[in-house]
């Protein structure tokens, strides 16, 4: 009994220590503890003579103090970034720069941010990241004014170099794209020179040409239906902005959840058209079960031959495609005779914090990286594109790369709006747009389900 | 020092680190997670907002809750009918009925359970390809017309197709379970049947059955348990709770809520949910299992 109760006291006694500890320290603990990432800091400054100046910034006051650069390593690496920040570093000697990066930072720094600590600068991308969220959860610096009039280093007005403009939220600029790609029907133009096809440029031309392929016993379309983003930015949203009369703004709309917009006759005639190419059997009748791998896998060995898919998908099959596989590339196939071409943007997005500690270096920051030459220099190191125009062709960016900048540039190409859409609605959507594909739905419920998940997230 | 008190201190010895372990790494973990499942949070915020128990009422009224518990108990029920009968079958072949290669079908049978769950999750995605499974070939072979079912694309099919593959990968262990417990009863008591002329179906049920009763009993709560805790992970790996959350189970729920649409606090309150879900099973279970324990003297 004696035993009992002396034991139960100290136990009582120990669980309420741990608690107290795990309670209370946390956060000095978390605080000290957050920036402990791979980086390599502080290149050493360069003696103040050796930094190249020019005419632009000659006039700015040096910056000092800490500056903190959060930014997630992927497919893209990260000899862009540190070649950029080093540059950076000798142009401002007494900066303190520190590089908080890594393959996992977005979770790294989480606790930096839940507690108000956050970096100065933070570039967007990776599993959970969202910018949207983090526009909620009222993290990031509005830069409406600031974009609106900001310069680069080279004096060039910033959003004039972009091709694709900010993401408005609720008519806000909070972050800057810095990434830019877009979806798009690819096709193997070997196989279709084989057979005397077309690349469709009409959702009329698309079919006869589905009907043609089908005949020919390959799957006409797939997509990757466990990931649904993609059917939507290569079909879905660019045949709602095409029935828009090539108006992007109903794509804003959607983003902003505004009462009525998915049940609009553009949505609903662009769900027709995929519903339509659904029920004739163009669309591969295993994609609902597809991941991007397995798509992908089909498409290169031509049991499909167009998949929705992103500027990225020649890079990342590089090592699987047949030898005589040619990519070819439309920005969208559901354009009605006579309407302009939808090429629909995603972006990787730089942002300020709101509890920046250096707002002033992370504003210069980002004059110094919006330059055609980082561009250059962007697509030379990830074989991918910068958000800002640069003549490409003497450069090594990647084939789809180059032939998709020349749609960009053209006049009968209309490069959508960036829109990141509420999760929720966002995954209610890609539900229901898998359901359509394959007939489970109508167009009516597509928008009912959706329009529910919009009034639910408004509140 | 009385030897009383040392005869305490000795026993605090053991038991305190054991107990600071389980409190931080478990009891705190817990009521955490059940303080967050009363705010609303995105999980990346600065600030919660309490919202009481409105977690709970927005649950209740989620179809996509009911369809996932649905969903969780027929992974329940399917993995552990599927694997216990199996187990024991393959169990009783190895040990009572004399088959050749004995050795070799223990291995065989026990390869799945040190293969990673990913790995798994990645060879079956293989095997059920539509286009290029080793399933829809081979059942070709049979058809008229090449079969192009996709097995993991139609809602009538994915839940059972994730079925299979998480009974094949684990009856290795139950199976190892039940043979050393067929192998510590007595030779003797067989021997005696035999001569009083039992055949092995009688055997079965009069001996082995009774006597590895105990290893049965623990190998359906485990299945049991480890279902509803992790049978999230062939969800993601295989269908990521789709088409359209006809494949969603609790867990899987769980981390699209909290990781991917921002909702911690109903991600928490979902956690809450499992742990009671798992709790009550486990406690029906074991009144359903009871049974007299038989022992061999």
């Amino acid at each position: 009994m004696e035993i009992r109760k002396t034991l139960g006291t100290v136990l009582t006694l120990a669980l309420i220590l741990v608690l107290a500890a795990c309670g209370g320290g946390g956060k000095e603990k978390q605080t000290a503890s957050g920036g402990d990432t791979p980086s390599s800091s502080n290149a050493s400054p360069a003696s103040p003579d050796a930094s190249p100046v020019t005419p632009a910034e000659s006039s700015d006051a040096q910056l000092e103090g800490d500056f903190e650069i959060q930014y997630f390593v992927g497919g893209y690496g990260d000899a862009w970034w540190k070649d950029v920040i080093a540059q950076f570093q000798e142009l401002h000697p007494n900066l303190k720069i520190k590089q908080s990066a890594g393959p996992k930072i977005n979770e790294q720094m989480k606790p930096r941010w839940i507690q108000g600590s956050p970096p100065d600068v933070v570039y967007i991308d990776g599993a959970g990241s969202n910018p949207r969220q983090m526009i909620e959860d009222d993290q990031l610096l509005d830069l409406s004014d600031w974009i609106g009039q900001a310069t680069n280093v080279d004096g060039e007005k910033i959003l004039d170099v972009m091709i694709a403009q900010p993401e408005q939220y609720g008519g806000k600029t909070y972050n800057i794209p810095l990434v830019f790609g877009s979806y798009g029907t690819f096709y193997d133009k070997a196989l279709f020179a084989k057979n005397g096809w077309e690349a469709p440029s009409t959702y009329e031309e698309f079919l006869t040409l589905s009907e043609k392929i089908k005949a020919a016993g390959i799957s006409p379309y797939i997509h990757t239906g466990v990931y649904p983003d993609y059917i939507l930015g290569g079909f879905l949203y660019p045949a709602i902005i095409s029935a828009n009369g090539d108006d992007g703004q109903i794509l804003q709309d959607m983003g902003d959840m505004k009462e009525g917009v998915f049940a609009s006759e553009p949505v609903m005639k662009a769900l027709n058209q995929l519903a339509e190419t659904g029920s004739k059997g163009f669309i591969d009748q295993g994609a609902p079960a597809l991941n991007h791998t397995d798509s992908q896998m089909l498409f290169l060995q031509r049991k499909a031959a167009m998949i929705p898919n992103g500027l990225w998908l020649e890079s990342e099959m590089k090592n699987d495609a047949p030898a005589d596989f040619e990519y070819g590339f439309v920005p969208s196939v559901t354009q009605s005779a006579g309407g302009k071409y939808v090429a629909l943007p995603y972006t990787s997005t730089m942002a300020v914090a709101k509890k920046a500690k250096n707002p002033e270096a992370a504003k210069a920051f980002i004059q110094f990286i919006f330059t055609k030459q980082a561009s250059l220099n962007w697509a030379e190191k990830t074989g991918a594109l910068m958000n800002v125009k640069v003549d490409l062709e003497s450069s090594s960016a990647g084939e789809t790369a180059k032939n998709a900048m020349k749609y960009y540039s053209s006049d009968n190409t209309l490069v959508a709006p960036v829109v990141v859409f509420n999760a929720d609605v966002f995954k209610v959507m890609c539900d229901a747009t898998v359901a359509l594909s394959v007939n489970k739905i109508t167009p009516e419920q597509w928008a009912e389900r959706v329009e529910a998940a919009a009034a639910k997230a408004r509140k | 020092m009385s030897r009383q008190l040392q005869r305490k201190l000795f026993i605090a010895a053991f038991l305190v680190p054991t107990f600071l372990f389980f409190s931080v790494f478990v009891l705190y973990p817990v009521a955490k997670g059940a303080h967050i499942s009363l705010f609303d949070w995105s999980g990346s915020s600065e600030h919660m907002t309490y919202v009481g128990l409105d977690n709970f009422k927005e649950i209740v009224r989620d179809p996509i809750v009911w369809k996932a518990i649905g969903n969780d108990y027929f992974l329940v029920l399917g993995k552990t009918i599927g694997i216990v009968l199996l187990a024991t079958f393959f169990a009783v072949a190895v040990t009572r009925l004399r088959i050749r290669g004995a050795s070799f079908f223990r291995i065989a049978f026990f390869i799945p359970n040190i293969i990673s769950i990913v790995v798994i999750g990645v060879l079956w995605r293989f095997v059920y390809n539509p286009s290029i499974g080793f399933l829809n070939s081979f059942l070709s072979l049979f058809a008229a017309e090449p079969v192009n079912r996709p097995w993991l694309g139609e809602e009538g099919t994915a839940l059972w197709s994730i079925l299979w593959p998480s009974i094949w990968a684990g009856i290795g262990f139950y199976f190892l379970l039940l043979v050393a417990a067929i192998m510590g009863i007595p030779a003797s008591l067989y021997e005696a049947a035999e001569i009083d002329g039992a055949k092995q179906g009688r055997q079965f049920w009069t001996i082995t059955l009774p006597l590895v009763w105990e290893q049965v009993k623990v190998s359906v709560l485990h299945i049991v348990m480890t279902t509803l805790n992790g049978s999230f992970v062939m969800v993601l790996l295989m269908t990521e709770g789709g088409p359209d959350n006809s494949t969603q189970v609790l867990g899987s729920y769980l981390y699209q809520m909290g990781f991917r649409q921002f909702h911690m606090g109903y991600a928490a309150a979902l956690g809450v949910v499992i742990l009671i879900v798992s709790l009550l099973t486990t406690l029906v279970l074991q009144r359903l299992l009871r049974r007299d324990t038989v022992e061999y003297s």
